[in-house]
């Protein structure tokens, strides 16, 4: 067994060994799996780690690797984008052969009786599944720490989050327990994560990504999307995954163009005539850290440098988009999780005495504080009497953020502001009023609700704490190409590849422990 | 707009969640809460301005009359929390609801 | 006793009903939002997937024959067709609910208002009354229950129930008129005609039975001259057209009486019980509905355009009225045989191919056999004309050997017993049986030489004035030819030879 650090390696590196047997993919999958085993203790970003699933998945890119050749065929060729990259995957979406819980103790033991088209996709491309990511439950969160099964740390400070709700997808790819993940992102889920562990994070337009399979939140809000530590690896991964999907009425029937030719145009070409505009109005918002700000100004100072015209762009009706999120998400999740009855899956209450006290006591059991605030709160907005002030003013809302966006996307073809309001902060520092916690996603939220696509990328490390802060970049719709290639050309600038300094024992010598136990 | 408590335990029973008293209580001062933040939409001048109910602003997404396969009944079972191996079993029915369709 | 009862307190009050009519569509091959098949029974939990089962993470893509459907419903009963239409979510809980929402549509239905005139009573208290449409909308059904434990299956007084998802998803046609009706008879009229429209378009096999047609209804009472609705009670559970009578006309009664003795009507489900002969409230407490609709965010829009609308009604087929009128100006039928024809999509359809075949010159006579030999043989099998091996091109040959002379009205009967019951075609009958009718008049006039000269006393008495001997001769020559001859030209000869 070849000895290699697969933290240093992209998901490109993998593929273009395996493809030239520099290495076999079952040899990343278990230099991956022991890092899982030295980390995952301290880091927690697994609900269910999948050895199984992965060697077999390494094993079928590996044989087919050596059936391409007994072919005469070139397995570059014949092996999918994705040959050996080991993935985590959110614990929100099916995959057969695995639990998928939502964090949740009302899916504690659901088992997947189908898979999720993002993840089938995924792993059709060769990826090795390495787990299931911890989460906030059903997604409703921004720091992890609302999981039924304890929260996930994040690897650059075991004391503070990783963000959320894909805190688990996110602290996997940035402590290289994987080298790419799926997460989800309804309100900042993916893009907040990503900020809060320097990784790379992308929320698609909506409807790129198909989203059957994934266990909904806000059903005209949520998409999946990957993780990376680079933006040619996120660009790879999202091309795998997007496209039109015939179980999803709301996946988009467009083409899905060479996001990765995309990402190599922009770390090569830099991004010259690129009209980039800095959203002045959000980043001098109350609440965003003079630190996340600079890196931010610093950011468009390097687009300038790079030859973009910089401009500055304000988008005034965000200002109620906390506002609009708070009731189309809450309305939505309230209604998509009523299925979680304890009738065909999920907890059951000891002996109810009958199905109305099943379902009430069930349900109160099985879901944790957060779940019953948002569902409490969705069903009286949607309640009698309250639907016009609530629902129909937030869709009125919705409908002027979106045309913000489309007003700004006349005049620049990217726009840019902090992903998060600042760094990771500690567990538990947050979690008393949740008010507090919503206002993680300031950012993140008025993307969501217009439906267009963004990407935060590490723009450097914050010079008092030493954590991660990230860049949000917005597109227009469909306009990924444009998007991968404005983070990969500031990508290419600002050479971030800082790691997270977690002490752990060498991956070797976790199975070597492992071995000698046997 | 505040919620009273009696408010929070009608939505509770819309929502089908047998809270404690003291869930009812902290539920209500959570809630009033944030509806105090997200109230500011109600005072929004929003007339005549259409809703937004999806991002994209297609139409006719649909699927051709094609029977696929079905789940085995296995399957369809497999996380019930009570079956008799054909159907899942749950408790009387007492009470308001269903027979709607 | 009910029905004079009802008409004593007709007297007195008026009835305000509105009905609410779901239907299966039960020609589509798949269901509403996946793809599993449509069909009745099948082995509990077999005709489910992930998405109609409500699992975790799937999502509805709605059918395209079920939307079209629905909007040929609409165009047969001239609502207007929405030009731009979304589903919604209805929200509450209930365990043979899947999701624990039904994707169902709010204000903006598919087809929104209509009509259907519709004919009450017979004969000279007949008339003719237009029943408004107010709007109909397309949803998924649910699954079903088996209550255990309990008295015949009620959900009253069982231990627990057996949930079946096989039904749920089924595309559901929700069809809601004006408060319109005065009757329980109008009622009955107006479902009959319905599922006699919806069976000609070939959406649904309609069965009240089986529960593929469900009909509730909405009932008040007032004075007659009154404007205001009164408090009116939901009535479910009428598995037939005579239950959806009679429950009226029991709830009518009973509100009247409640109301005469001082009592209130409260707004309620009342369920109606056949065998006891009455309804009876279903629930206790009524909660507060509050179905929390809102905009289905796992669908898009629908946008139908003129072009669209105008291409599905071009498959509308020609509907029951126009039916019947065609049959009786054209055809030259009674009014009675063509309702009677055009009622039925079977028989009508059996006669339009046998006039296909036989022209519409056997009209008359087509329908004849039909409505006489074959709809008592029908009956008397207790079978339906398509299970019958009675085909139409059999039905023209009958009538072209009666009509040619080849056998009599009264030999075609018998033919007509022995096609019925063999499938055999009328021509092999008659060969095989040696039917063919005689019509040769010196054959004839020889089987009558030998009867006259068997029976000379008989001859003297008829000559004597005892006509009434004719009919002796008839069959004495009838039998002498083994019941071949044509009895028209039996009788010209005998009345020559004896005279
Ligand atoms: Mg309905
Ligand atoms: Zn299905």
């Amino acid at each position: 067994m070849s000895e290699f650090d697969v933290s240093r390696l992209t998901g490109a590196h993998i593929r273009e060994g395996v493809v030239t047997g520099q290495f076999t993919a079952r040899e990343v999958a278990e230099a991956t799996l022991a890092r899982v085993e030295a980390l995952e203790p301290t880091v927690h970003a697994f609900n269910q780690v999948t050895p199984e699933l992965a060697l077999e998945a390494a094993d079928a890119v590996d044989s087919s690797r050596a059936q391409a050749i007994a072919d005469g065929l070139d397995p570059r060729d014949v092996l999918g984008a994705l040959a050996g990259v080991p993935a985590g995957i959110k614990d929100n979406m099916n995959l057969v052969g695995t639990r998928t819980t939502c964090s949740a103790k009302i899916l504690e033991n659901y088992e997947s009786v189908y898979d999720c088209t993002a993840v089938r996709r995924l792993l059709d491309a060769g990826a090795v599944p390495i787990g299931k990511c911890n989460m906030d439950e059903f997604a409703f969160g921004s720091s992890t720490e609302n999981s039924a099964f304890g929260p996930t740390h994040n690897p650059w400070d075991l004391e503070r989050v990783p963000g959320g709700s894909s805190g688990g997808s996110a602290a996997c790819v940035s402590a290289s327990m994987a080298t790419i993940s799926l997460g989800s992102d309804t309100g900042g889920s993916i893009r907040q994560p990503g900020a809060l562990t320097g990784t790379v994070a992308v929320k698609p337009t909506y409807g790129r990504v198909s989203r059957y399979g994934c266990v909904a939140f806000g059903s005209s809000l949520d998409q999946i999307g990957p993780f990376a530590r680079t933006v040619e690896d996120s660009a790879a991964a999202l091309a795998a995954i997007a496209g039109a999907d015939p179980m999803d009425a709301t996946s988009a029937q467009q083409a899905v163009p060479n996001y990765v030719r995309a990402a190599a145009e922009g770390a090569t070409g830099g991004a010259k005539g690129l009209r980039v505009g800095i959203v002045t109005d959000l980043l001098q918002a109350d609440g965003c850290s003079g630190e996340v700000r600079a890196a931010v100004e610093n950011a468009a100072r390097i687009y300038a440098d790079l030859g973009a015209e910089v401009g500055e762009v304000t988008l005034p009706a965000s200002a109620h988009g906390l506002s609009a999120y708070y009731i189309i998400g809450p309305a939505e999740a309230s209604s998509n999780l009523a299925r979680f009855d304890g009738i065909r899956y999920g907890h059951r209450v000891e002996d109810p005495t009958d199905v109305l006290d099943l379902y009430m006591r069930s349900r109160a059991e099985g879901f944790g504080p957060e779940s019953i605030r948002r569902i409490m709160l969705g069903t009286y907005a949607l309640s009698a009497g309250y639907y016009e002030a609530y629902y129909g003013q937030a869709q009125k809302a919705r409908t002027l953020i979106k045309q913000d966006f489309e007003s700004a996307f006349k005049d620049f073809d990217v726009l840019l502001t902090p992903t998060s309001p600042t760094v990771a902060f500690k567990i538990g520092e947050k979690s008393a009023d949740p008010l507090e916690m919503y206002l993680s996603d300031v950012y993140t939220i008025p993307v969501n609700l217009a439906g267009i696509p963004a990407i935060s990328v590490p723009a450097g490390l914050c010079p008092s704490s030493g954590l991660p802060i990230g860049l949000q970049i917005m597109a227009d719709y469909f306009a990924e190409e444009t998007m991968f290639m404005a983070a990969a050309a500031f990508e290419a600038a600002i050479e971030f590849d800082a790691r997270p300094p977690l002490r752990y024992e060498s991956a070797r010598g976790t199975r070597a422990a492992q071995e000698e136990r046997r | 707009m505040a919620i009273s408590e009696e408010q929070v335990r009608h939505v509770a029973l819309l929502a089908r969640l047998a809270l404690t008293d003291e869930q009812v209580a902290n539920l209500g001062d959570e809630l009033n809460s944030i509806l105090g933040h997200i109230d500011t939409i109600q005072n929004l001048d929003l007339e005549g301005v259409e809703p937004t109910a999806h991002p994209l602003e297609t139409v006719n997404s649909i699927r051709s009359d094609v029977v696929k396969p079905c789940l085995s009944r296995e399957l369809a079972l497999k996380n019930a929390p009570d079956t008799d191996g054909t159907a899942f079993v749950i408790p009387q029915i007492v009470g308001p609801g269903g027979g709607d369709a | 006793m009910a029905k004079d009862r009802l008409a004593q307190v007709l007297e007195d009050w008026e009835a305000v009903i509105g009905l609410e009519i779901h239907t299966e569509i039960t020609s589509s091959n798949t269901k509403m939002f996946c793809g599993c098949p449509v069909g009745f029974g099948g082995e509990p939990n077999t005709r489910v997937c992930p998405v109609c089962l409500g699992l975790p993470g799937a999502l509805p893509v709605p059918n395209e024959y079920a939307v079209e459907a629905t909007v040929l419903a609409g165009l047969a009963i001239e609502s207007t067709i929405a030009r731009w239409s979304q589903f919604h979510r209805k929200n509450y809980f209930y365990p043979d609910m899947p999701k624990d929402y039904q994707i169902s549509q709010y204000d903006l239905p598919f087809c929104d208002g209509g009509h259907l005139d519709v004919q009450v009573g017979e004969g000279d208290g007949a008339y003719e009354t237009r029943i408004c449409v107010t709007r109909i909308h397309l949803e998924e059904d649910t699954g079903k229950m088996v209550h255990v434990g309990g008295a015949e299956g009620r959900i009253a007084g069982a231990t627990h129930s057996l949930v079946d998802f096989n039904r749920a998803g089924t595309p559901l046609m929700e069809l809601v008129t004006e408060p319109d009706i005065r009757t329980p008879e109008e009622a009955r009229r107006f479902a009959q005609k319905l599922r006699l429209i919806w069976l000609s378009l070939g959406i649904s096999d309609c069965s009240m039975e089986e529960g593929s047609m469900r009909v509730d209804a909405n009932v008040s009472i007032r004075r007659p001259g009154e404007t205001e609705l009164g408090t009116k009670a939901e009535i479910k559970n009428m598995n037939s057209f005579r239950a959806l009578h009679d429950g009226l006309a029991h709830e009518i009664i009973r509100q009247a009486e409640l109301v005469e003795s001082g009592g209130h009507v409260v707004q309620e489900t009342r369920h109606w019980d056949v065998g006891a002969k009455r309804t009876s409230s279903l629930r206790s407490k009524e909660e507060a509905h509050d179905y929390r609709y809102f905009p289905e965010p796992d669908m898009v829009p629908f946008q139908f355009s003129e072009e669209w609308i105008e291409a599905v009604r071009a498959k509308l087929p020609e509907l029951p009225d126009a039916k019947k009128a065609r049959f009786v100006e054209d055809l030259g039928l009674s009014g009675y045989d063509a309702a009677i024809l055009s009622a039925d999509i079977s028989l009508s359809a059996f006669f339009d191919s046998a006039m296909s075949i036989g022209g519409a010159a056997k009209a008359k006579a087509i329908a004849n056999i039909m409505l006489n030999d074959l709809a008592a043989y029908l009956n008397t099998e207790a079978i339906s004309i398509d299970e019958s091996r009675v085909t139409p091109a059999m039905l023209v040959e009958l009538v072209e050997l009666v009509d040619g002379g080849t056998i009599s009205s009264k030999q075609a009967k018998v033919v007509f017993s022995e096609m019925a019951a063999t499938g055999d075609s009328p021509g092999a009958i008659v060969e095989i049986k040696g039917m063919k009718q005689v019509s040769d008049t010196g054959a004839i006039e020889q089987a009558i030489d030998r009867v006259m000269t068997a029976n000379p006393s008989e001859v003297e008495g008829y000559r004597g004035g005892k006509t009434t001997l004719l009919g002796f001769f008839v069959g004495q020559t009838m039998k002498e030819m083994r019941g071949q001859a044509n009895p028209k030209l039996v009788n010209e000869v005998l009345l020559r030879k004896l005279g």
